[in-house]
Order: structure tokens, then C-alpha cells, then sequence
């Protein structure tokens, strides 16, 4: 109990001490918080200091030359910070703005719920006029501002509208699912390269802490910018990308639709992505008048659709060599099967046509001539299952993995797919007559041809198609480099002999259809496909890759509703193939005529 | 039941302490609101949580287990803590944390509540006399090691926490007074002569005063002050001794607004939210120093302007009354309490939460050094608060048990 005695008289000394705190914080807190607080309250209301982001300058972005290709360019917007805005001054800043009332308070509104302090941007870009009236206006215009932003800028002639995408401010409802980068009126990319790597192209925002007066006057930094957070500069990114190639196959496309794939065959990069009719991603980053986004989405043509990724036609005669293949490796033929080509085939009762009477033909010459009724017959004598199995291989039915977000899968038939369309035993050898030749239920993208393409140069290496090469840290000084993901397509050596052949025929032994692809000076082989359209005239197909003997260039073209490929998309792929090469279209310079087919030959070219 | 539940559970200090978390809660979203809330404020959620179930599981640990596993937990902890000092990741400049996934542990928080078990322990044998100096120095040494190894990290705020602990537990052990002056007075003689000549002279002059009233011994009062007063001089000597720059480092530590773009710029700016507040506060999310994150670690360390800005003088004065009664309650329980053990704990508990609410809100208010400490139950950080939940648990623990021989 002594102890207990102890802890009596000793728990008086914790109370005093204790209590001398507690009462020297009540006496301070009176002192603050009722002697001194209109001096504190003072003292805060002038301490207005304003957090301003900074935004970074986005990643540029150069092609495989070191060209640069998406720059920045510096922009300004107006600004209201919402809790010094004014309701008296709404007229006249939508005056100066050109803005609607509706829209200048809806903004101001949802900037609130992030931070009335901070400031929200009301107008994007705006000219020189506009900014020199809300300096004029400042003393009046309390929590009226202008920032500086980058905005992008493209100094080539290349639109690459799908390749690269575009910015546009971020929507609600990804404000929501992305969390804490982000704040309204922020940009982020949209499509296209700009949406793939936005984690990277992006950077850090910065902040900048702005001391101003209570007439909401700038007075300076605050802390002397002691206590700024600079802006880290986005990562840029080095592409596969041939600009030059890009804007030739742009122009060649000009005022038609269709699409042009380049594809590097030592790698995979492409060297060029176009769809056309396209559009101006200047246009698009930052705030697009509605006037030009109803324009783009309401036009049939359908500019924002990407021609190259997302088609899904029927390949036409660039199919065939898929087949011989598949027949070839079966071993169903070998390479002196011959048929005799009549210019037509009959199956039960169904007539099959072709385009001309070839004769007595093997499979080189085949893929030459692009003889259909070999091929007719060739696809009842390999069977389904065969020719769906190389489809496969060479990646029909699913995406490419491609590095931009876009993609369609297409459609390689299958018997699982015929007899879930039709029913088990309720579709006839009919039905596959015509896969042998590219067409009926099959679908491709350019993109899909453009990788077959590159792995008939290659006899196999499948690369996956990819468009950033580099990927250049800015705040680590890292390069993160994209490498090369190959899958062999495993077929016999002398199975590709034959095929390979054909397509160097087609192009350059009279008698080929794809005579127009020819460059000077360079060994380029193809083959011209021609697919039916029930909404109107043929689509034209090229695939081919260059030169022969040491492929550096796979490419297809695809120009929808004009007639044959030989005429309308062969010649469009020689240009590209010799501007790669070449690094410039020397045929001009060498003063030789366009190449002129002679009567003969552009009958030939009828596949 | 109704009963047993009046009878054993101290409803005053839960009810206070839940409290002090909800408005830790609310002011941790006010003061993130701009960096995204969200994130801080589900995180510290989730750990209230814990924090919550872990209170309740040690409330009703029996008494006899928490005696049985004070050594092994305190021997644990500490290895913890040299483990930390190898495999860590570093903090804001600490090698304090061990990382798991997104969430980070402090060992250091939990070696608060380990340490106030084992010397409880220790102190509550009957044979320990704290006028040995055998006993003496292993009671200080359980206290010292963890110090030491934190120094390292270094986290010298929580070290300076331990040091504020084992005076008040000593004295409570019954420590004779004597041993507390030799202890206190060249402390308070080393900072007072800092200040200036009066305050040294005034800690002299209490220090005669205290030698008269408790009829110390002549010789032992005489050594002791003039060991007080040797410190004092000689500090005030190097000093004088030091280059400009330390001169200066040692003002603003003493006085914070002596730099005003330094480390006095907290303090100029937290003393404006609280004053700033007034009577009645600005609103909750309405604070304008609090929303444009005037104050760095505002939701740290200086919490305490958030509900002081947003919620004024009323919001400010509760969290001093919650504060104030739990640790003027459980000294009154340590103090009825039938075993030493229970009331060691208790005081032990009591000793560290003050330390931390003197220096935190004094540092905030403008009227103590600006020293890193977080304050308990409130402030941002899993390990802390879920090691205040456990103390509190302890405090309601040993009421459960004060009859208890």
C-alpha cells in the first residue's frame, strides 16, 4: 500500500505539468485564433498564391531518318481561377472570348470540383487579339489569366492521321478512370501512336507558385521559384517510320480511299502506314470546332475510319500463293502439276470464270498469269483444313500485335465456321471454290497482306509488325528499344522456290499482271489482286516486297472501287518501293517515260 | 452484462480516442484534397481498420500474457530494427520502412509500444531498486538500445520521443527525486542557457528552491548545482565558439520564425491557418492555406492546422479536450491501479503520447522547435497510427485489469 501512496502524491506532479500544457495551448490558441485572427485572416487572404500547372512539352517524335516528325509549337488559353471569378465580369469575358455564357460557366463549374484555386482553362489557342484583350482588361478581370501550353505541331508534308493519332482534351469519364495525372482541360492522346504511348509521350507536369495581391494582381514567384516543381519533358520516340515514303503514298492516294502498309522485312518496322481520306491532326489538338468534328464524322467517306488496320475485304488473287503453299508443303502437287486452263471451270452445275484462256499451267506460271481455274481447282485438291491451317500461320483471322490501338482480327474461314454458319453437312465443296482465289467469306486488313508479304520475301520470318523503334527517356537518359519479335513460318526450302518465282513473273516476264509495279534498276516481285464488291466497283490489291534477290521493303496497296490492281494499285507500290530505296523517285530524273504498257500488256494485267 | 461493461470498459477513453481518428480522417482528405484525397484517404482508412481490430484484440489480451511475452516481443522488435538498418528502403531520407507492396511498416512505431512493455516489466519486479545503479542502468538500456539504432536511421524525432518517455516512467517506478534532478536540471540548464542569461538564471533559481523545499542534502544539492551550472556556462562557451552558420542553425532551431523562408515558413504558415480560423473555422475544404498546400507535410506533422483553419477555435479546443482527457484519465487509473505492472503501462503509454501532442502542436502553434514528430491518432502514416490504436488498447487493457493484484 506504501505504493500505492507513492503514486498519489507523485500523479499530482504529472497533473500540474500537464496542465500547465494544456493551459499554455488553450492561451495560445485564444491568442491566435481570437486576438490575432483578423491580422492571420489578413495575412491569409493576401497570401493568395496561386498553384498553376505547368504543362510539360509532350514527346516529339522522329522517323527513321532522325527527321522530325510531330513537333510542338507554344500556344496560349485563358484561364479563370473560380474562386476569384466574378459573376459581373461574365459578359465581357464571353465577349473577348467569342464564347457562349453556358459554355464559360459549365467550365468554370466543373473546375471547381477539382480546386477552386486552381486555375481552370476556359479557352484553347487562342490568336494574338483575344490575349491582348484580356491583357487590356486584367485590372478588371479578377482571376482572368493566360497560360502558356505546347500544342502540336507538324512540320512535314505527311499527314499520318491514323499512324500518329491525335490529342484532345480529356473527357469526364476518363477523368474518372485515370485518376490522379490528370485535371480538367488537360490533353491526352486520343489515337493512334499519340493514345498508344501516352504513359510515355506525356511527361510530368510541373507547378509554378504565383504570389498575387488582393486585386488579384501578380506581385511574383513565390518563395523566389524556390519551391516551383519544374515540368519533366514527355519521352520522345523514334519510329520504323519512312516520312518521305509516307507523304509520297499519301499523295498517290490523294482524293481516293485506300490504304498503303510499308513493312521492313529485316525487323518488322513500318517504314509507312496511310489511309486516305485522312485528315489534319492539327486540326484535332487541342479544341476541334465542332464544325470540322461534324464534318469528319458525318462525311461518307468516313476520314477517321483507319483504312489500314480496320478493313476487312476479301484479298482477291494475292490469296493465291497462301494456297500453293499449303498445297505445296502437303505435298498435294509438286511444282510440275499441271493443269489445262480452258477460262472456265464447272463444278456440278456452277460455272467458275476466268479472266482469260492460259492453257496448259503450272504453279509458277499461275501466280504469273494469276490463272484462276488453277487455282479452282487446286483449292478442292488441298481441302479446307490445309489451306485454313497456313492461313494461320501466316496470321489471317487474328490482329498483328501492332504497337497502335486499332486493329481488326478479319475473318479466316474454318469447317468449325462453315458448319456453325450453315450447319453441319449443309455446306457444299462449292462454298470453297473461291477462297482458292481470295474471295467470298474471307476478310484482310492491308496491314494483315503487308505482314504475308513480308514473310513471302523472308520464306517465313513472320516480324511483328511494330512502329516505335525507340523509345528515348528523357528523365533517365534511358532508350528502351523495341526488339524485334520473329516467328519462323516452318516450310520446306523448296516450297518457297516455286511461289517466290511466280511473283518475280508477275512483275517482270511479259505476261505478268503486275508489270506496272516495275522500278528501274530494281528486281521487285508481287501480285495483283482484284476483289469483287457487291456495293460497287472492284477493290484493287498489290502485295509485293523489293528488291528479289535481298528484300529491304514488303509492301501492299489496296485502292477501293476502281478496277484492277495491275492498273490502280501495282504502279502506286513501285513508287513507294523505289522512294525507299532510291531515297527519291529517279525515274523523273532519268527522263524515262512512265512505263507504258503495250495493248497486249494491259490485257494481260486482267486478273 | 450491462454491468461488467460499465465495470471494465473504460468508455471515456474509446470514445475520445475514436474520435481523434474520424477528425485525423477528415482533415487527411481536406489536406490531400487537391493531390488526390482519395488515395491518402483510403489508405489511411484501411489502416484505421486495422488499427481498430488490433485496439479491441489487445484490449482483451489477459494480463498475464502481455507480462509473459513483453521480453521475447521486445528482443523481436529490436532485431526488426537492425534488420530495417540493412534490408529498409528509404523515406524521405530514413532508412526507416520495410516495404511490402504498396503499403510500408515502421518498425520503429511498434518498438514504442514493445519498450513500454519490457520496462514495465523490468520496473514492476519487486526486487528492482532503482537507487542500484545494477538496476538502473538496465532499466535505461532497455530504453537506450532502440535509441540508439533509430539514431542511425536517422529518425532523430522518434528518438527524442523515447528519451521524453523514461524520465516521467522512472520517477513513476519511484526514482528519487534527487536522481530526477541530476537527470533534469543540466538538460533544462544546456537549452534555457541557449536562450538567453534570464531563463538559465530563472532554472537556477526554481532548482534552489526546489534543494529548500525538499531539505535535500547540503553536499549532494551543492554538486548538482554546480554541475548545472557548469553545463549551462560551457554551452553557452562552445557556443560563442561556433562559426556563424552553426550559430544559425542552432537560432532558427530555437526559433523557427528567425527564418522565414526556411524551416520558419512552416510556422509562419501554419500559425496563419490556425489564426486564420478564428472562432468558428472557414468550413470544412474551405481552408485557403490548407487547399493550396501553403504547408508541406500538412498531413503529416502539421495536421493540426487542417481542423484548426477549417474548423476554429471550436474544432481546435475538442481535439486539446479529447487529448487532455484520455491522458488525465488513464494517469488517474495508473494511479488506482493495484499492480505496478498496469500502471507502468499506463504510464509508459501516457508519456509517449505526451511527448508527441507537446511537441507536435507546440512546434504547429509556433511555440517549440520545429521537430519532425507525428500526432497521435490524427496525423497521415499506417505504422503510426496503427501503434497508437495499440496503445490506446493497452490504456483500456490495464483498466480492465486495475483491480487486478
Amino acid at each position: 500500500m506504501t505504493e500505492n501512496f507513492t503514486y498519489h502524491s507523485r500523479k499530482n506532479v504529472f497533473y500540474v505539468i500537464l496542465g500547465i500544457v494544456f493551459i499554455v495551448f488553450f492561451v495560445r490558441l485564444i491568442q491566435l485564433q481570437f486576438l490575432y485572427s483578423e491580422k492571420y485572416g489578413k495575412m491569409s487572404a493576401e497570401n493568395a498564391i496561386r498553384n498553376v500547372a505547368v504543362a510539360p512539352l509532350r514527346g516529339y517524335m522522329y522517323d527513321r531518318n532522325g527527321i522530325l516528325v510531330v513537333d510542338n509549337r507554344p500556344s496560349y488559353n485563358v484561364t479563370v481561377t473560380p474562386v476569384e471569378f466574378e459573376n459581373k465580369n461574365l459578359e465581357l469575358l464571353t465577349e473577348i472570348l467569342k464564347m457562349e455564357k453556358e459554355e464559360v460557366l459549365e467550365r468554370i463549374e466543373k473546375g471547381k470540383k477539382y480546386n477552386r484555386f486552381a486555375p481552370v482553362k476556359i479557352k484553347r489557342d487562342v490568336d494574338f487579339q483575344t490575349l491582348s484583350f484580356v491583357e487590356e482588361y486584367s485590372g478588371q478581370l479578377k482571376g482572368i489569366e493566360y497560360q502558356f501550353e505546347p500544342k502540336r505541331y507538324y512540320p512535314t508534308k505527311a499527314h499520318g492521321s491514323h499512324l500518329v493519332g491525335y490529342i484532345k482534351e480529356i473527357t469526364e469519364s476518363q477523368l474518372q478512370k485515370l485518376g490522379n495525372f490528370y485535371r480538367q482541360g488537360d490533353l491526352i492522346g486520343a489515337s493512334g501512336l499519340e493514345a498508344g504511348y501516352e504513359k510515355y509521350l506525356r511527361g510530368k507536369k510541373g507547378y509554378e507558385l504565383i504570389t498575387v495581391d488582393a486585386e488579384s494582381k501578380i506581385i511574383g514567384k513565390f518563395n523566389d521559384g524556390k519551391s516551383d516543381i519544374q515540368p519533366v519533358e514527355g519521352d520522345d520516340l523514334e519510329l520504323t517510320l519512312d516520312i518521305k515514303v509516307q507523304a509520297l503514298a499519301e499523295s498517290l492516294l490523294t482524293d481516293k480511299r485506300g490504304a498503303v502498309v510499308a513493312i521492313d522485312p529485316n525487323d518488322g518496322g513500318i517504314i509507312a502506314l496511310v489511309s486516305k481520306p485522312d485528315f489534319n491532326p492539327e486540326l484535332l489538338s487541342g479544341v476541334t470546332p465542332i464544325s470540322v468534328w461534324q464534318q469528319l464524322n458525318t462525311d461518307p467517306a468516313k476520314p477517321l475510319f483507319n483504312r489500314a488496320t480496320l478493313t476487312n475485304y476479301p484479298p482477291g488473287s494475292t490469296f493465291k500463293m497462301l494456297l500453293a503453299l499449303a498445297a505445296l508443303q502437303e505435298g498435294v502437287i509438286d511444282e510440275n502439276w499441271r493443269i489445262n486452263c480452258r477460262g472456265s471451270f464447272t463444278l456440278g452445275n456452277k460455272v467458275f470464270k476466268d479472266m482469260h484462256v492460259h492453257g496448259s499451267t503450272n504453279v509458277v506460271e499461275a501466280i504469273q498469269r494469276s490463272c484462276n481455274v488453277f487455282f479452282y481447282q487446286l483449292m478442292l485438291k488441298t481441302g479446307l483444313p490445309a489451306w485454313t491451317k497456313y492461313g494461320k500461320q501466316f496470321g489471317f483471322g487474328t490482329p498483328t500485335g501492332i504497337d497502335i490501338l486499332e486493329e481488326n482480327a478479319g475473318l479466316l474461314p474454318s469447317e468449325e465456321y462453315y458448319n456453325r454458319r450453315y450447319g453441319k453437312g449443309k455446306w457444299t465443296q462449292g462454298y470453297l471454290v473461291s477462297l482458292g482465289i481470295g474471295q467470298g467469306e474471307l476478310g484482310v486488313s492491308p496491314l494483315q497482306l503487308a505482314a504475308y508479304a513480308m514473310a513471302l520475301a523472308n520464306e517465313g520470318k513472320y516480324y511483328k509488325p511494330h512502329v516505335v523503334d525507340k523509345i528515348v527517356e528523357k528523365e533517365s537518359k534511358k532508350i528502351i528499344k523495341a526488339l524485334p519479335v520473329m516467328r519462323q513460318i516452318n516450310l520446306k526450302k523448296e516450297v518457297w522456290k516455286p511461289v517466290r518465282e511466280g511473283l518475280y513473273r508477275a512483275v517482270n516476264v511479259a505476261g505478268g499482271t503486275g508489270a506496272s509495279a516495275r522500278v528501274p534498276g530494281i528486281n521487285v516481285a508481287g501480285k495483283t489482286g482484284t476483289a469483287q464488291n457487291p456495293h460497287g466497283k472492284d477493290h484493287a490489291w498489290f502485295i509485293g516486297f523489293a528488291p528479289y534477290e535481298n528484300p529491304k521493303i514488303a509492301i501492299c496497296v489496296l485502292v477501293e472501287n476502281v478496277g484492277y490492281g495491275g492498273v490502280f494499285a501495282a504502279p502506286i507500290a513501285g513508287l513507294c518501293i523505289e522512294q525507299f530505296l532510291y531515297g527519291e523517285i529517279l525515274r523523273n530524273k532519268l527522263n524515262q517515260p512512265k512505263i507504258i504498257l503495250t495493248n497486249s500488256e494491259t490485257e494481260q494485267i486482267r486478273d | 452484462m450491462q454491468n461488467w461493461f460499465s465495470e471494465n470498459i473504460n468508455l471515456g477513453i474509446l470514445i475520445s480516442a475514436l474520435l481523434l481518428v474520424l477528425i485525423g480522417l477528415a482533415s487527411i482528405y481536406s489536406a490531400t484534397y487537391d493531390v488526390g484525397a482519395s488515395d491518402f484517404f483510403n489508405r489511411q482508412l484501411i489502416w484505421a481498420g486495422f488499427g481498430l481490430a488490433a485496439l479491441l484484440i489487445v484490449m482483451f489480451i489477459p494480463f498475464r500474457t502481455l507480462q509473459l511475452v513483453s521480453y521475447p516481443l521486445y528482443i523481436f522488435s529490436v532485431l526488426l530494427l537492425i534488420a530495417v538498418l540493412f534490408f529498409g528502403k528509404t523515406v524521405a531520407g530514413s532508412k526507416s520502412w520495410f516495404g511490402f507492396g504498396s503499403f510500408g511498416l515502421q518498425p520503429s512505431e511498434f518498438v514504442k509500444v514493445t519498450c513500454v512493455l519490457a520496462l514495465a516489466t523490468y520496473l514492476s519486479d519487486k526486487k528492482i531498486n532503482l537507487s542500484r545503479f545494477k538496476n538502473l542502468s538496465v532499466a535505461v538500456s532497455i530504453v537506450l538500445i532502440p535509441v540508439a539504432l533509430i539514431i542511425r536511421q536517422p529518425d532523430v524525432g522518434t528518438a527524442i520521443i523515447y528519451v521524453f518517455m523514461i524520465i516521467p516512467v522512472l520517477y513513476w517506478a519511484g526514482a528519487s527525486l534527487t536522481l530526477m534532478l541530476i537527470i533534469i536540471s543540466p538538460a533544462a540548464a544546456a537549452v534555457t542557457a541557449l536562450f538567453g542569461i534570464t531563463p538559465f538564471l530563472i532554472v537556477l533559481a526554481i532548482l534552489l528552491i526546489t534543494f529548500f523545499v525538499l531539505k535535500e542534502n547540503k553536499l549532494i544539492s551543492a554538486i548538482i548545482f554546480s554541475i548545472t551550472v557548469l553545463v549551462g556556462v560551457s554551452v553557452k562557451f562552445i557556443y560563442g565558439k561556433l562559426a556563424p552558420y552553426q550559430q544559425k542553425r542552432i537560432d532558427v532551431f530555437l526559433n523557427p520564425e528567425a527564418d522565414p523562408l526556411g524551416s520558419g515558413y512552416n510556422v509562419i504558415q501554419s500559425k496563419v491557418a490556425i489564426g486564420s480560423g478564428g472562432v468558428f473555422g472557414k468550413g470544412f475544404l474551405e481552408g485557403s492555406q490548407t487547399q493550396l498546400n501553403f504547408i508541406p507535410a500538412q498531413w503529416t506533422d502539421f495536421i493540426y492546422c487542417v481542423p484548426a483553419e477549417e474548423f476554429g477555435f471550436v474544432g481546435s479546443i475538442l481535439i486539446l479536450i479529447l487529448f487532455a482527457y484520455i491522458l488525465f484519465r488513464s494517469i488517474s487509473v495508473a494511479s488506482t491501479a493495484k499492480n505496478r505492472f498496469a500502471s507502468l503501462v499506463s504510464m509508459g503509454v501516457v508519456s509517449i503520447f505526451s511527448a508527441h501532442i507537446l511537441i507536435n502542436i507546440g512546434m504547429v502553434m509556433g511555440i517549440m522547435p520545429v521537430i519532425g514528430v507525428p500526432l497521435p491518432l490524427l496525423s497521415y502514416g499506417g505504422s503510426f497510427l496503427l501503434s497508437s490504436m495499440v496503445m490506446v488498447g493497452l490504456l483500456l487493457n490495464m483498466y480492465i485489469n486495475r483491480k487486478e493484484y
